[in-house]
C-alpha cells in the first residue's frame, strides 16, 4: 500500500510495531517506537505520546534520505493484557 | 570443484523477497503540508460495511467529517482492545487535527483509506485496491502519507 502511494509521486511513511517485516516489504520511509501491533501511535487515550510519535513521524518524513530507513522512536508502551 | 552440484535448484521454501525500492521525494515544508492518513488496522465508519475478517482486500473511504467517535475497527489480524478504547492509538485523526490547528502542518486532507492488512488476495491489494488509494490521494490533493500497522 506505501509503495503504491509512493509510486504515485506522494512520499508516505509508516508507523511500524513490525520494523523487520516493513524493511523486508520494501517500505520506503519508516519510524518503530517500541509499540506493539494494535497502539502504532501509541498508547490509548495517552495524547502526549501520540502527538509525539505523529511528530517525530512527520519529522522523520522530511529528514530520511534514503528508501529503506527505519528510524527507532523513543517513545515505549506495552500492552496490559 | 565447483559448489554448484546442480544449477537451476529452487527451494521448496517461501523465501521473501524485498522488492525494489520506491522512493518520492519530498517537496514541502511540513507546514506547507496536507497530510492523509492510511492505514491497514481496518478501520472504518460505523456506518460502513465491515471488513471480512477471513481476508478483505476491499477499502472504505474515510472523510475527514467523519467524527472520530463514529469510527471503528474491523480486524481479524491482531488484538483489538487498545484500539476500541481509543481509534488514535491505531487511527491517530484527532492528532493530525490538532497540528494543523497549531499550524506544524498545513491541513488535514478531506479523505483518508482503511483496509484490512495481514491477510487477503496480495494481487489484488497491489494491482487495484494501492492504485485507487493512492488515485485518490493523488486527486485530493495530498502531499504526503502517513500509514499505520505494520
Amino acid at each position: 500500500m506505501q509503495r503504491a502511494i509512493e509510486a504515485a509521486g506522494i512520499p508516505t511513511i509508516i508507523i511500524a510495531a513490525l520494523p523487520p517485516v516493513v524493511r523486508q516489504t520494501g517500505s520506503p520511509r519508516a519510524v518503530a517506537p517500541l509499540v506493539p501491533m494494535g497502539a502504532n501511535a501509541g498508547e490509548p487515550n495517552n495524547v502526549e505520546m501520540q502527538t509525539a510519535i505523529v511528530k517525530a513521524t512527520l519529522e522523520a518524513l522530511v529528514s530520511i534520505e534514503s528508501a529503506g530507513k527505519v528510524v527507532p522512536l523513543p517513545y515505549e508502551y506495552v500492552a496490559k493484557v | 570443484m565447483s559448489l554448484t552440484v546442480v544449477k537451476g535448484l529452487q527451494s521448496e521454501i517461501y523465501v521473501p523477497i524485498t522488492p525494489p525500492p520506491v522512493w518520492a521525494p519530498v517537496k514541502k515544508e511540513l507546514k506547507d503540508m496536507t497530510i492523509a492518513l492510511a492505514t491497514a488496522a481496518g478501520v472504518h465508519h460505523k456506518e460502513q460495511e465491515r471488513f471480512n475478517l477471513a481476508g478483505d482486500f476491499t477499502w472504505r473511504k474515510i472523510t475527514d467529517t467523519m467524527p472520530s467517535s463514529e469510527l471503528m475497527v474491523s480486524h481479524g489480524g491482531y488484538d483489538n482492545s487498545d484500539v476500541n478504547k481509543d481509534i488514535n492509538c491505531m487511527f491517530p485523526i484527532d492528532r493530525i487535527h490538532e497540528l494543523a490547528k497549531e499550524g506544524f502542518i498545513k491541513a488535514c486532507a478531506p479523505v483518508h483509506a482503511g483496509f484490512m492488512g495481514g491477510g487477503g488476495n496480495q494481487e489484488k491489494f497491489k494491482g487495484e485496491t494501492g492504485p485507487a488509494i493512492a488515485q485518490m490521494f493523488v486527486e485530493e490533493g495530498v502531499d504526503a502519507v502517513i500509514l499505520t500497522a505494520g
